[in-house]
């Protein structure tokens, strides 16, 4: 009976164990996957042209040659997209079509001048193309078919008229017909959805292609391509394909976004074409081609990190994860070794011990401020160096934050070597400092490493600290200790929190979050690998 | 072996040229050797290596041990019996003042070592604690090679040159009969020796930094008889050279290996006499119950 509960109770005790094992390996996976999914996407991708154009421009990367022959092959499926855009536009663009009307009206009158006629046939002319141009511009506004098509064709009465014919003038009759034509295709009532719909259009296809050839050349980095990537370009796509409209389904309930097909829209316009032919050419108009962007971790970043890579950022946390160990190792290795072997049982020890315990539960950006105070606002100017935010402070404030962990960590071990070590080296006739940096030392290293892998990654990965003791969003690469860096911890919360358009680049979000997290896993990685040689050296195998 | 012995003695002390005291030190201990060799017989009156007067040792308000007075000659193996926690190792430990590491613990009398009040403020602990080496009760190699393991002694004493060392190692193994078993592989870990192995290492260790006095506390208890017999012969080896102060539960063993026994019971001296007096017409009622096994 006791037996059999004994081994149910072992059963069940394995089972739950397992049960537990497999639990946290879900939420691992659950947790990590989809973001490392998501941020190996801005490594892994889809380039399209666009985005050889910029690293060819910006990094000098890639086959001039090549490159050249791909623009140009797509620039030459591009141009029947600019071209069926221009067409539609002409009929639809009443504003433009006005002012071309006056234009030739005004042009019409200075020819005149130059002509050898008496001062009544000027009037008389003068007057005609006046009404003419009226006659137009009434049809320009007008919405209605009829209304058009009689100024039209009132306007057209005239197009034989010799006094005309041959002259500037006659210009207008082919802005009416060609007018009449477009409006005769097209549904007047929704002209204003039109215009506003063209415009749409019209962006998107920016932020496909990027400006058009011969235009000049944006400042903003932004604005001279267009989509690099292919899930970007299929954002671009959507928005061109697909009018987006929030309708109202029942008053006081939140609105509803519906999508609109834009080829229906524009059904039996000229323009309708122009979305079939998309369509099916967006292989060609982009060239999309699978990509390993490697140097996203070496690349600098442009645009607030709209395009290039985290490489500033790494190093960064780097230089400052190094530095900051380079305080807290020794000087955690120092206090605790005093609270072990130095220190005895009063008060006052008590009271420190007491106080390393609370400074590990201190929120982050306590130490945030008083990095800032004390390092930057009253050490920094002390010593004479200039009061700035800089690595220096940075580093300085993270290994004060992250010192009671290492000291606690480095006290256990120590505190966890055999006496037996220790007398036996004392015994040998060795000073009680030797004692300590021979044997004790070395046989807690393990258990030190161990602190060094807690405080490493705190370290790599706090943000508050730095937010106002060294860390920017966006700066030059530091030339030395006293400069200000990117970091990935604060990247990551400046993309997600501050800046708009890094919002519009979440592959780069996740990609620098997900940066971090692998930089964090090799550097403890690497702590992990020697903390198990040590150990293996310590057992004697 | 005697004279391999004090060659390297004479290079220790010649390396020791500068620490004057120790120099002194040595020099007792050298003549003190050669009248005991002498007076084989009446080796009473040979002075003392180590002295207690009325010592008494206290952990904190628990008592160690009180009033011991005994003392202890050079270049003879002197063995201490007793019942389990009746302070042998305690006075032992105090004797090269191991102790210290055990917070609030407090003595009372004297403990000369050398004509020496090692309890004294101006006691130099490193000076002692070269001079009276320990073997402990459980082998405790440092997690480091066989070789490093023996050198440390040496190295600490400014002994850097490689040849030397060597030299040292090499002696000091032969010395603790180990050489055989382990001179393929020095650079092997110590912890990856057998048990035996590791408590000769151990005293091959001690000898090492080449003490004039070596505490041995229970030094066989973890051990197989080969293995014991074996330290046993070691130490009968040793006795000629060193003074060998070895806290026992086996008393065949110090019946057969010591000159002289003490017995310890809660805390006292109950008795200290040669050897075979005590195992064979002991002066005390206690000792004799002791050894007969009538004690609890
Ligand atoms: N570190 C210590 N702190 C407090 N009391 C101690 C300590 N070490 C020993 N004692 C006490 O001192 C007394 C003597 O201990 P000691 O270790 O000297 O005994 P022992 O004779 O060596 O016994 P054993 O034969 O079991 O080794 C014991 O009563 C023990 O309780
Ligand atoms: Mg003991």
């Amino acid at each position: 009976m006791r037996l059999s509960f004994r081994y149910i109770s072992d059963k069940a005790f394995t089972g739950l164990t397992a049960v537990s094992v497999v639990l946290l390996s879900l939420v691992l996976i659950v947790v990590l996957a989809p973001m490392i999914w998501r941020g190996s996407s801005a490594v892994v991708f889809k380039a399209t042209v666009e985005f050889r154009k910029m690293q060819m421009d910006l990094f000098n990367r890639g086959e001039p040659s090549e490159l050249q022959a791909e623009i140009a092959r797509t620039e030459s499926f591009r141009k029947e997209v600019y071209e069926t855009l221009d067409k539609f536009k002409k009929g639809i663009d009443t504003e433009s079509l006005s002012d071309q009307a006056r234009r030739i009206h005004r042009q019409f009158g200075s020819e005149l001048r130059l002509r050898n006629i008496t001062g009544d046939e000027y009037t008389q002319l003068r007057s005609l193309t006046r009404e003419l141009r009226d006659r137009l511009l009434t049809a320009f506004e007008s919405r209605d078919i009829a209304e058009i098509r009689e100024n039209i064709e009132y306007v057209s009465g005239y197009k034989n008229d010799p006094r005309l014919t041959d002259t500037s003038a006659s210009a207008l009759f082919e802005l009416g017909t060609n007018y009449l034509e477009s409006a005769q295709s097209i549904d007047l009532k929704q002209f204003e959805q039109y215009s506003e719909s063209i415009e749409e259009i019209e962006q998107s296809i920016r932020d496909l292609f990027g400006p058009r050839p011969g235009e000049p050349t944006p400042a903003g980095v932004r604005l001279r391509y267009g989509a690099t990537r292919w899930d970007q370009a299929a954002k671009c796509l959507d928005r061109l394909f697909w009018a987006q409209k929030w309708v109202e389904t029942e008053p006081a309930k939140p609105l509803i976004k519906i999508k609109l097909s834009r080829a229906h829209q524009f059904a039996g316009t000229e323009l309708e074409k122009l979305f079939e032919y998309m369509e099916q050419n967006v292989q060609k108009l982009l060239n999309p081609r699978l990509t390993f962007y490697w140097q996203y971790f070496i690349d600098d970043s442009f645009n607030s990190h709209y395009f290039g890579g985290v490489g500033p950022e790494i190093l960064g946390t780097v230089l400052i994860t190094l530095l900051g160990m380079l305080f807290v190792v020794p000087l955690g290795l120092i206090s605790a070794a005093y609270l072990v072997e130095c220190a005895s049982d009063n008060p006052a020890v008590r009271i420190i011990r007491m106080c390393i315990n609370t400074l590990a539960g201190v929120p982050s950006i306590v130490f945030g401020l008083f990095g800032l105070t004390f390092f930057i606002l009253y050490l920094f100017p002390l010593l004479g160096a200039e009061s700035k935010g800089c690595i220096l402070a940075a580093s300085l404030t993270l290994a004060v934050l992250t010192l009671p962990v290492m000291i606690r960590a480095s006290e256990e071990a120590i505190r966890a070597v055999p006496q037996t070590y220790k007398e036996a080296s004392l015994s040998l006739g060795a000073s009680g400092f030797r004692t300590f940096v021979t044997v004790t030392l070395p046989a807690a290293l393990p258990g030190i490493l161990t602190g060094v892998i807690l405080s490493l990654s705190r370290i790599a990965g706090e943000t508050a600290p730095i937010l106002f003791t060294g860390a920017v969003a966006l700066g030059p690469v530091p030339k030395s200790v006293f400069d200000p860096t990117r970091t990935l911890s604060y990247g990551s919360y400046d993309m997600a929190v501050g800046d708009r358009i890094s919002m519009m680049v979440p592959h780069n979000q996740y990609g620098m979050v997900v940066t971090l997290v692998i930089l964090i896993l090799c550097l403890n990685t690497l702590a992990i690998v020697l903390r198990t040689r040590v150990f293996k050296k310590l057992k004697g195998q | 072996m005697q004279n391999n012995k004090s060659g390297v003695l004479e290079s220790v002390s010649r390396r020791r040229k500068n620490k004057g005291k120790l120099n002194l030190i040595m020099d007792r201990q050298k003549q003190s050797k050669s009248e005991s060799l002498n007076n084989k017989d009446t080796a009473e009156c040979a002075c003392s290596i180590v002295e207690a007067e009325d010592f008494s040792f206290y952990y904190g308000s628990t008592m160690g041990v009180k009033n011991i007075t005994m003392e202890v000659f050079p270049c003879s193996v002197t063995a201490i019996i007793g019942p389990s926690g009746c302070g042998k190792s305690t006075f032992l430990r105090a004797i090269n003042r191991i102790n210290d590491l055990i917070p609030n613990t407090r003595i009372e009398g004297t403990l000369l070592v050398n004509g020496h009040d090692i309890y004294a403020k101006k006691t130099n602990l490193v000076n002692l604690r070269q001079q009276v080496g320990m073997v402990f009760q459980k082998p405790n190699p440092f997690p480091k090679s066989i070789f490093d393991n023996i050198a440390y002694g040496p190295r600490l004493q400014g002994t850097t040159k490689g040849s030397k060392l060597q030299q040292i190692v090499e002696e000091s193994l032969k010395a603790a009969a180990l050489w055989e078993e382990v001179k393929d592989d020095l650079r092997k870990s110590a912890l990856a020796l057998s048990g035996g192995q590791q408590q000769r290492l151990c005293i091959a260790r001690a000898l090492a930094t080449r003490p004039s006095v070596l505490l041995m506390d229970e030094p066989c208890s973890a051990l197989d008889p080969i293995a014991t017999g074996k330290i046993e012969d070691l130490i009968e080896q040793l006795k000629s050279d060193y003074t060998i102060v070895i806290v026992t539960h086996n008393m065949q063993q110090a019946a057969r290996v010591s000159e002289r026994t003490a017995f310890f019971c809660l805390g006292e001296l109950i008795e200290y006499d040669f050897t075979p007096k005590i195992f064979r017409n002991p002066g005390k009622k206690q000792t004799e119950d002791y050894i007969t096994g009538r004690f609890g």
